[in-house]
């Protein structure tokens, strides 16, 4: 059972903001909140940067035919956008920025196990990024995010070395901050809470933490090997060398499927918590959802060979490793089923979170259902490499992962922030996102079902057939409406969260009702987060809680006893 | 263009047929049809667990949405291990099942029967290249037979390219250093669009060709007469046969004489033989007909200043006397189309 008492007896006196001033107290803080806080403020500028990009591809397939930049500059975009998402946003989204701040609390604990770590694990972020940016100036880089041999090799490619020793080094940031974390949860977890009372969100963090640990390097390798190819001429993956391209594809996607895990699973974790809190009900069926966090992450090291279903490897590899990705399905689907039996008899209040909460199962439904016709064989020779792919994939790390984050963040803004944003315009900012989501991606499903090829500048030209072009052209149209609802949805959202840094109404310890430890400390916590270690009971228990008009937020109940 | 050229070939003045509905292509090969059966067999299953999970959820916020910050939880059971083995081990048993059709289907698309019609292909940037056993060659037009098996043996000549035909559900990575194998059945008589699946480029969106698919024995005798084309030629009017060998060139270069691509148009070469002009490296070479064989065989020579060396060798892929057509070609271009690139009769 938690104390009360652990939380500091003069909650407003100071917190972690307001703890030490200047510049430098944040650049060499080591302090996890201010690290999580960094780490967001430049992973949403990422985002900024990479959502731009976005919006310049889908400009320009607004219409066909050149419409506001040449084919080249648009292979340089739509890299762009994809490394930048992939590399500087979503890996590091949940993890490194929210998982940071929310962790060690959650655990009841004063920082993470290695603080000194961490810091430097947000610098070799930062470095990475530097790297990833010079590729631009220097040039771009056209690769597409995937940096596929034997293209990516070739001497014209000069953006590529740059742009891999800063995924390099990324690959670093991202391998010591989940080493920090297993250390962390495995040391650092309060008297009481057992592995089997930590928060859905602290499995689900492990969980990735483990694939960073053990994936990650293989990235670094691959790397590592392909700029030895170019710049000593050391043949592994160009023919004209004697290499073996498709190598390059079972190294690169030996990483990167885990990585697609790194990604969803931390947003599943938040969806655990959001769900629950927000229903006002314990979670159900606690032990499924963690194990199968579990399960994803060791599944998810045996599937990379359905990236290459077309690659030109045997059929009975086909065979074999569509066999296994069917394996993934299974825990996704325990989850989901979860989910809405946590919602079932629940209280369920539609704050900004929890609608994000169920955008993602309506996102994450789809997602997760046309990953099936990926998986089955027959189904997915016609759909590889097509828009249908790239719907997919969206509806997954965007329409997932990153809308889980964003709802992630509303959860723990009162927290981090200690203001309260406009509920209001919360729900409709979620809404337009959705809305413009769905307009955006599920027009992308019809145009790759009927042949449209991924990574296209164009839709039109001499060896178009000019009744594909009509048929396309509509799609991209309206796919193309549908992103700028969006990113109207998104600066919305970013006009309210900036305002309520000054205008918002002070957030109260607990504004949703949640039982976890970080609720128990004020908004926001002090730098120490506990004066002394806290004691756990069940993190799902609601019924210990009680509204508090006074403040606004919830608070123990007076009928139960405290414990000790 | 290039399509309506076609369609003159083809007695049915066919069309590009785009298919029906929201889903999929026209079921132009003799697998299509089960690949369909199994994109469709998965479709339901999606609309149905979609649908339901979409409905409790609206049903659940509905029904047991907040009424008050008093309002409790109406439910305790913290988890129930016969239903989570049931939502578990359903799913299961439908992905097994969804597994075994998928691979039953995808056996058919990888095993050619043994009479099929074999096909060379050579990718290179931005370009496909189709070899006939009999010599017969095109680019941007795979003739085919109906009612034939064919297989397409593959190969790269740069980087990674995938060959792909929508309608025909077929696609295959053609990879540099190997080959690789498609094969398919054209059902009908009919144009079909052909892609470049794996990026490769500048220029990938523009490497696209169609498939033309005829009646056996109109192919037969289009393909013996392809075969032999050249022949029509004597050495007087060899400079007319430039033209057919353009489309081999065109993603590159054009015809007009404003339109400037990755390479130079061809009025440019044209307009400059038997004169000098500034090369890469700051040297001035000859605009003669030494100069147009070796920007086809060995192109990275002599490369004109402010171009990119960037053309590949034609070394091999065009026989001499091809080779000698182009030459002619270039130095009598203004006999045979205008400056907007126009045939003139």
């Amino acid at each position: 059972m938690t104390t009360l008492e652990s939380t500091p007896p003069t909650p407003a006196a100071t917190n972690y903001l307001t703890h030490t001033r200047g510049f430098l107290s944040w650049a060499f803080t080591l302090d996890h909140k201010r690290i999580g806080v960094m780490y967001l403020v430049s992973v949403l500028s990422s985002f900024l940067v990479g959502g731009i990009f976005a919006l310049l591809v889908r400009t320009e397939l607004i219409a066909p035919g050149e419409t506001i930049m040449g084919q080249d500059a648009y292979n340089k975009a739509f890299t762009l956008h994809g490394a930048i998402m992939v590399f500087l946003v979503i890996i590091p989204s949940v993890p490194a920025a929210l998982g940071n701040f929310v962790l060690p609390i959650m655990l009841g604990a004063k920082d993470v196990a290695f603080p000194r770590l961490n810091l430097f694990s947000y610098y070799l972020w930062v470095f990475g990024a530097f790297f990833l940016v010079a590729a631009i100036f220097q040039g771009g880089l056209d690769t597409g995010w995937t940096f596929y041999a034997p293209y990516s090799t070739e001497d014209a490619r000069s953006g590529v070395i740059l742009a891999t020793t800063g995924v390099f080094i990324l690959g670093f940031s991202s391998i010591f901050t989940g080493l920090n974390f297993i250390v962390t949860i495995h040391r650092l977890r309060p008297p009481g809470m057992t592995w089997f009372r930590m928060p859905l969100f602290l499995w689900s963090i492990y969980a990735t933490a483990l694939i960073q640990v053990l994936a990650t390097p293989v990235l670094g390798i691959t790397l590592l090997l392909l700029i030895v190819e170019r710049v000593m001429k050391v043949g592994i993956f160009d023919p004209a060398l004697g290499g073996d391209p498709v190598l390059y594809q079972h190294f690169f996607w030996f990483y990167s499927h885990p990585a697609v895990y790194i990604m969803i699973l931390p947003g599943m974790g938040i969806i655990s918590e959001l769900i629950s809190v927000h229903s006002h009900k314990h979670i159900f069926g606690y032990k499924f959802i963690a194990f199968s966090s579990v399960a994803i992450a060791i599944f998810g090291f045996l599937v990379w060979g359905h990236h290459m279903f077309t690659s030109g490897q045997s059929g009975l590899m086909n065979a074999v490793f569509s066999a296994i990705t069917f394996s993934v399905s299974i825990p996704s689907a325990i989850k989901v089923f979860n989910w809405l039996a946590t919602m079932y008899k629940g209280s369920i209040s539609l704050n900004t979170p929890m609608l994000y909460a169920l955008s993602f199962l309506f996102i994450f439904s789809i997602g997760g259902l046309t990953g099936i016709f990926h998986g089955t064989l027959a189904t997915t020779i016609h759909l590889h490499d097509t828009y249908f792919v790239v719907a997919h994939f969206h509806y997954v790390m965007m329409g997932s992962a990153l809308i889980a984050m964003i709802g992630g963040l509303h959860h723990w803004w009162p927290k981090m922030t200690g203001r309260m944003y406009s509920e209001t315009l919360g729900r409709i900012g979620c809404i337009i996102v959705f809305v413009g989501f769905n307009v955006t991606f599920f027009t992308q499903f019809m145009l790759g079902s009927k042949g449209m090829p991924r990574r296209y500048h164009d839709y039109a030209g001499e060896t178009w057939s000019p009744e594909l072009t009509e048929l396309f052209h509509t799609y991209h149209f309206i796919s193309t409406l549908g992103s700028y609802l969006m990113a109207a949805g998104f600066f919305l959202t970013a006009g309210y969260l900036l305002h309520s840094l000054v205008k918002g109404r002070k957030a109260p310890s607990n504004p949703w009702g949640g039982r976890s430890l970080e609720w128990q400390c004020t908004s926001p916590p002090p730098h120490d987060n506990f004066s002394s270690a806290p004691t756990v009971g069940d993190c799902y228990d609601y019924s210990v809680l009680e509204w508090d008009d006074a403040e606004g937020g919830y608070r123990w109940r007076e009928d139960v006893p405290h414990p000790v | 263009m290039l399509l309506r050229t076609l369609t003159s070939l083809l007695s049915s003045g066919a069309r590009v047929d785009t298919g029906d509905g929201f889903w999929l292509p026209p079921q132009a090969s003799t697998y299509s049809q089960g690949i369909d059966w199994v994109f469709y067999f998965i479709y339901w299953i999606c609309v149905f667990f979609f649908v339901l999970i979409v409905a409790l959820m609206i049903l659940f916020v509905w029904k047991y949405r907040r009424t008050s910050v008093t309002h409790q939880a109406g439910e305790t059971v913290t988890h129930h291990t016969p239903l989570e083995l049931t939502w578990t081990i359903i799913p299961l048993i439908l992905v097994i099942a969804i597994f075994w059709i998928g691979l039953d289907g995808y056996v058919d698309m990888i095993r050619p029967p043994a009479n099929a019609y074999e096909v060379n292909v050579v990718a290179q940037r931005w370009n496909w290249s189709f070899e006939h056993r009999n010599g017969a060659q095109d680019s941007q037009i795979l003739k085919v037979p109906a009612g034939r098996p064919v297989k397409l043996v593959m190969t790269s000549q740069d980087v990674l390219h995938a060959l792909f035909i929508p309608a025909f559900r077929a696609k295959q990575d053609v990879v540099p250093g190997r080959y690789t194998t498609l094969w398919f059945e054209a059902k009908e008589p009919g144009l079909y669009q052909l892609f470049c699946a794996e990026y490769c480029g500048t220029q990938h969106s523009q490497m696209g060709a169609t498939v033309a698919v005829y009646p056996p024995d109109e192919f037969d005798e289009i393909i013996a007469k392809d075969a032999r084309w050249l022949d029509n030629y004597t050495d007087e009017n060899l400079y007319q046969a430039g033209l057919r060998i353009f489309a081999r060139c065109s993603s590159c270069h054009s015809l007009q004489e404003e339109v400037r691509l990755t390479g130079p148009s061809f009025w440019d070469v044209h307009d400059d033989f038997g004169k000098k002009r500034l090369m890469e490296g700051d040297y001035e070479a000859d605009i003669d007909e030494n100069y147009i064989q070796d920007s086809i065989l060995n192109p990275q020579k002599d490369i004109v200043a402010t171009y990119q060396g960037v053309m590949p060798t034609f070394q091999g892929a065009l026989k001499p006397r091809e080779v000698r057509a182009m030459v002619e070609f270039l130095k009598r271009l203004d006999e045979v189309v205008d400056r907007q690139g126009n045939p003139i009769e």
